[in-house]
């Protein structure tokens, strides 16, 4: 039995009530795609704040934003679809219990459907125009369901680090339908071109309208924007051993 | 008074916390000097990755917002500066700004680069210099 951890306090400041939630996911990490991808869909379909996630073990600093308070860790709402965006990495040491307490608390709120959204470490990401999209989902049937749907290619063989492999660890366990999108991405270069395509698996999943253009319009200065979290968020991602998501699992026979 | 001993796993963790909080300091301490950096002289100090691959030195940088045309790349044998234009929506920035120090030394003549969505990429020959050994 694993200890309570103590250090997450998930509060909703607008009661979220009801059952049968999408949750999308898109704590910063590999070329910060699902951050990028989740701001922009929680600003396309004007999801409003409906809660934060207090995080001791975070620095005792506030995010501004036009002179308005925010907190670090925010969760969004537009009818039964929830997100949760995140300004700061999770600190590397508590990846797993706060994975463990987020689980509990989207449990909770007995979830449809857990979407985590991230980028695939591509080192030849140069020499890419379209990224591929890749999902992994947490049973064979909702794989095959997805597949049928929209023609997503499956992610096969590799490791999966951080805050998206232990949601989709606990969806496992715990019977909850959680899947990955991921889309070939720079390691630590801000990518919104990778993004974009999450975006696109997204809409199709969701069979939402998402147009992708205004977020490849504005790469250029999401880059210069994000660079400051990118920097901070690959101490993290060293601290998760991202690397390995570069590496092949084990094969005996 | 009696003392508990704390489990090995609880010794573990606590000191897997406690490095990566000095980690997180030198980090903190490097990104502010950056930060400080840039905001003096009013330059971006791009994220960038430098790789060893067999005989080449591979070096790339995010710069977006500038053209191939605007960018001033300069090498010598221990080192690659780069400097261009940049059309930052951030008051204040107006260019990159990088020098690297190479591990190993190159053949300034063998260097080539290309710009392709944003990412720089400078590609240079490692000057070797040595014996072929036969292998008995």
């Amino acid at each position: 039995m694993k200890e309570t951890y103590e250090g997450v306090e998930i509060v909703e400041t607008k009661p979220i009530e009801g059952e049968g939630f999408i949750v999308i996911e898109g704590f910063p990490d590999v070329g910060l795609v699902g951050s990028i991808a989740a701001s922009f869909i929680a600003d396309r379909l004007g999801m409003k704040e409906v809660g934060y996630v207090d995080v001791e073990a975070l620095p005792p600093i506030i995010s501004v934003r036009d002179g308005k308070i925010l907190e670090l860790i925010r969760i969004y709402r537009k009818d039964n679809l929830l997100a949760i965006l995140s300004d700061v990495p999770v600190p590397a040491s508590i990846v797993k219990p706060f994975s463990r307490e987020l689980m509990n608390w989207i449990q909770s709120k007995k979830p449809k459907l857990i979407i985590s959204l991230t980028g695939i470490p591509e080192p030849n990401r140069l020499n890419i125009d379209k990224p591929k999209v890749y999902v992994l989902a947490s049973n064979a049937e909702l794989a095959q369901k997805l597949y049928e749907a929209t023609g997503i290619d499956r992610f096969k063989d590799g490791f999966i680090a951080g805050i998206k492999g232990m949601l989709l660890k606990e969806g496992v366990r715990r019977g909850i339908d959680t899947i990955l999108i991921s889309a070939q991405s720079h390691f630590n270069y801000p990518d919104p071109g990778s993004a974009a395509e999450v975006v696109k698996y997204v809409s199709k999943i969701l069979q939402i309208e998402l147009d992708v253009k205004p977020l490849l319009e504005s790469a250029e200065e999401l880059k210069l924007k994000l660079r400051d979290l990118m920097r901070r968020t690959s101490q993290m991602m060293q601290g998760v051993q991202k690397s390995r998501e570069l590496e092949r699992p084990p094969v005996y026979l | 008074m009696s003392y508990r001993r704390k489990p090995l796993w609880r010794i573990l963790l606590d000191e897997f916390r406690r490095i990566e909080e000095e980690m997180s300091r030198i980090e903190d301490e490097f990104i502010r000097r950056i930060k400080e950096a840039e905001g003096m002289r009013g330059c971006i100090t791009p994220l960038h990755n430098l790789y060893e691959s067999g005989d080449e030195i591979i070096l790339t940088a995010d710069m977006p917002g500038s053209s191939k045309e605007e960018i001033d790349l300069r090498v010598g044998e221990n080192y690659i500066r780069i400097e261009a234009p940049c059309k930052s929506p951030i008051r204040g920035e107006r260019k990159y700004l990088l020098h690297v120090e190479l591990p190993v030394e190159i053949d300034p003549t063998s260097v080539r680069a290309r710009y392709k969505d944003g990412v720089l990429e400078v590609v240079a020959r490692k000057r070797l210099r040595g014996f072929r050994i036969r292998v008995e």
